[in-house]
């Protein structure tokens, strides 16, 4: 029997793979834990510093470096993690509750790609926390100036070179839990055993922060990044090249997601 | 010539947890047949259809689907077949055509498939309700609806009535039928009662522990029916009629009841023998017919060994 026996490249499957994770995102609770995830801390800070900024910010004290080292204090250490555990467990679940594995197999797109395209829905999912999180951020320290003039917001300009590397470096730093997390939420068909690993893994990592090699534990990877930001005066300061542990989180990231790859290749459809 | 087969095993044995699972499966499906895959449940018929979707770890043996390999062209073949396996892969927070979307993205077919493989399954009025608000035969016809989607030669339906009443079972039969008289289409069904899809295969493969015990066309599983029937003899004297007749001591199956005497298919100069010898030996025949089992019988006789 003749039939064209080329396969779709690479880039084609990949494409119409997105495509289709992307409509499988309609009406479920990952597109909008990304989107809440990034304001639920802006908005905590928010009213913390809205009803006791004038305890706060006592002294003259810079009200962006205050805002900003506050609010990524609470984001960093605990709401990303808990954030990146529950959204990989949930984008995955979609298609474990569907029992939908052994229907995407059968298609003419590969494993790898499959698996692939999830990661990437994932990965721009954190992007999109990551951006309302910093844009809401900014909009709020706005706000309290105009709401609070006594505060100074207005005063001094938004340090958004600062804001931006600790943007880029925090995301970094975090890819290292989410490839973990996506790669357990994978193997896993229930949604419980993700989320109780990651809370795990999260709560032993907190009290080893003082360990010098704490930098090599995925969950660890924000708070690290938090603790190079740097007041200089009325400056705020975040070097732009990666620390060791951002590295190191990126070195995660790779190795979950080849691990992944390989047990997905052995799985049952 | 030889048929041309759109998808043939070769020696296939799989294990699964230690536990041997099929045991040299050669299939052997031609072009434009209803195959019914049949075996009671837990017999590897499942497990004989993954591997024929490449859903499960490579086995001992190979798998061909039209005519090349599946695992050197795995994306290229898979492309041209539509299946159903178990129960339908459906997320419940979709609509029934964002479902059916879903599938088509990932196809890379035109958007107009969509529409056209809701409308084959019945779905068209349903499309824009939750999925998960759907009943079992509306999803069972949904998850055909994705098999149906790349317009594919061969159509892998495991258990596909499952779940549905009869009226669904009829309507199913008949869109079958019609996919393979009007486009050609190559389905392998599998199921575990002869009785659905009897009325329907060309071609029946039955499988019992992991062996495959028959394949053939479904006139050869019926002349296998014919070739089992028995003749069954209604005298006064049933055990007295077997003494009369020594050729059969062997042959003839144990006595039903004092009055009815079975024996196996006899030619017909043989059964005028048999009739003339009783008669001349003072013995009434009040009846003489054949029975032939139903091919439920010929079913339970191959996959039961103990049985028969």
């Amino acid at each position: 029997m003749s039939l064209p026996l080329a396969s779709p490249s690479f880039a084609r499957q990949l494409s119409r793979c997105l495509a289709a994770d992307y409509l499988k995102l309609r009406r479920t609770p990952a597109l909008w834990l990304a989107v809440a995830g990034g304001a639920l801390p802006v908005l905590l800070e928010f009213c913390i510093f809205f009803f006791r900024g004038n305890v706060i910010l006592r002294h003259h004290a810079p009200p962006w470096f205050r805002y900003l080292s506050a609010s990524w204090e609470v984001a960093a250490v605990l709401l990303l993690p808990l954030f990146i555990v529950l959204l990989a467990g949930l984008l995955v679940s979609v298609e474990h509750r569907a029992t939908a594995w052994k229907h995407l197999y059968a298609l003419p797109v590969g494993r790898a790609t499959i698996y692939t395209s999830k990661f990437l829905v994932l990965v721009q999912l954190l992007v999109l926390a990551h951006v309302a999180y910093v844009g809401l951020l900014i909009v709020s320290g706005y706000l309290l100036g105009l709401l609070h003039p006594e505060f100074g917001f207005q005063h001094q300009a938004v340090p958004l070179g600062a804001i931006a590397h600790l943007t880029a470096r925090t995301f970094v730093a975090s890819l290292g839990m989410l490839g973990c997390q996506y790669v357990l939420s994978m193997q896993s068909r229930s949604f419980v055993l993700p989320i109780g690993v990651g809370l795990a893994c999260l709560t032993t990592t907190l009290p080893l922060l003082r360990w010098e090699h704490v930098g090599w534990l995925p969950f660890a990877g924000p708070l690290l990044t938090l603790q190079s930001m740097r007041e200089a005066g009325a400056e705020l300061i975040v070097p732009a090249q990666l620390a060791a542990h951002e590295i190191g989180s990126l070195l995660w990231c790779a190795a979950a997601f080849l691990a992944g790859l390989l047990l997905r290749h052995r799985n049952v459809g | 010539m030889p048929e041309t087969l759109v998808a043939a095993t070769r020696g296939l044995s799989f294990s699964l947890g230690g536990r041997r699972v099929l045991h040299d499966v050669g299939l052997a499906v031609p072009e434009a047949a209803i195959y019914g895959f049949l075996g009671p449940n837990g017999a590897g018929k499942t497990t004989t259809l993954r591997l024929l979707l490449g859903l499960l770890p490579p086995p001992a043996g190979t798998v061909h689907l039209f005519g090349h390999e599946l695992r050197h062209h795995r994306a290229a073949l898979l492309g041209r077949v539509g299946a159903l396996i178990e129960n339908p892969s459906i997320y419940a927070h979709l609509t029934g055509l964002e479902n059916v979307e879903a599938t088509r993205l990932l196809h890379g077919l035109p958007r107009a498939r969509t529409a056209a493989v809701l409308a084959t399954v019945g779905l068209t009025t349903d499309a824009n309700r939750l999925a998960g608000h759907y009943s079992l035969g509306m999803r069972q016809r949904l998850g055909l609806a994705l098999a149906l989607l790349p317009d594919p030669a061969l159509l892998i339906l495991d258990e596909p009535t499952n779940g549905l009443d009869t009226g669904g079972i009829t309507e199913m039969r008949a869109l079958l039928q019609h996919l393979r008289r009007d486009y050609g289409k190559t389905i392998i069904i599998s199921s575990h009662l002869i009785s659905e899809i009897e009325r329907v295969a060309t071609h029946v493969g039955i499988i019992e522990r992991g062996r495959l015990c028959f394949q053939g066309s479904i006139e050869a599983l019926q002349r296998m029916q014919e070739t089992s029937a028995r003749l069954v003899l209604h005298t006064a004297d049933a055990a007295a009629c077997r003494r009369l007749l020594p050729e059969f001591t062997e042959t003839a199956l144990p006595i039903p009841d004092a009055e009815t005497l079975v024996l196996p298919r006899l030619s017909r100069q043989q059964v005028a023998s048999v009739v003339e010898r009783l008669v001349a030996a003072g013995q009434p025949i009040y009846q003489l017919h054949y029975q032939q089992p139903s091919l439920e019988d010929i079913f339970l006789q191959l996959t039961t060994p103990f049985a028969a």
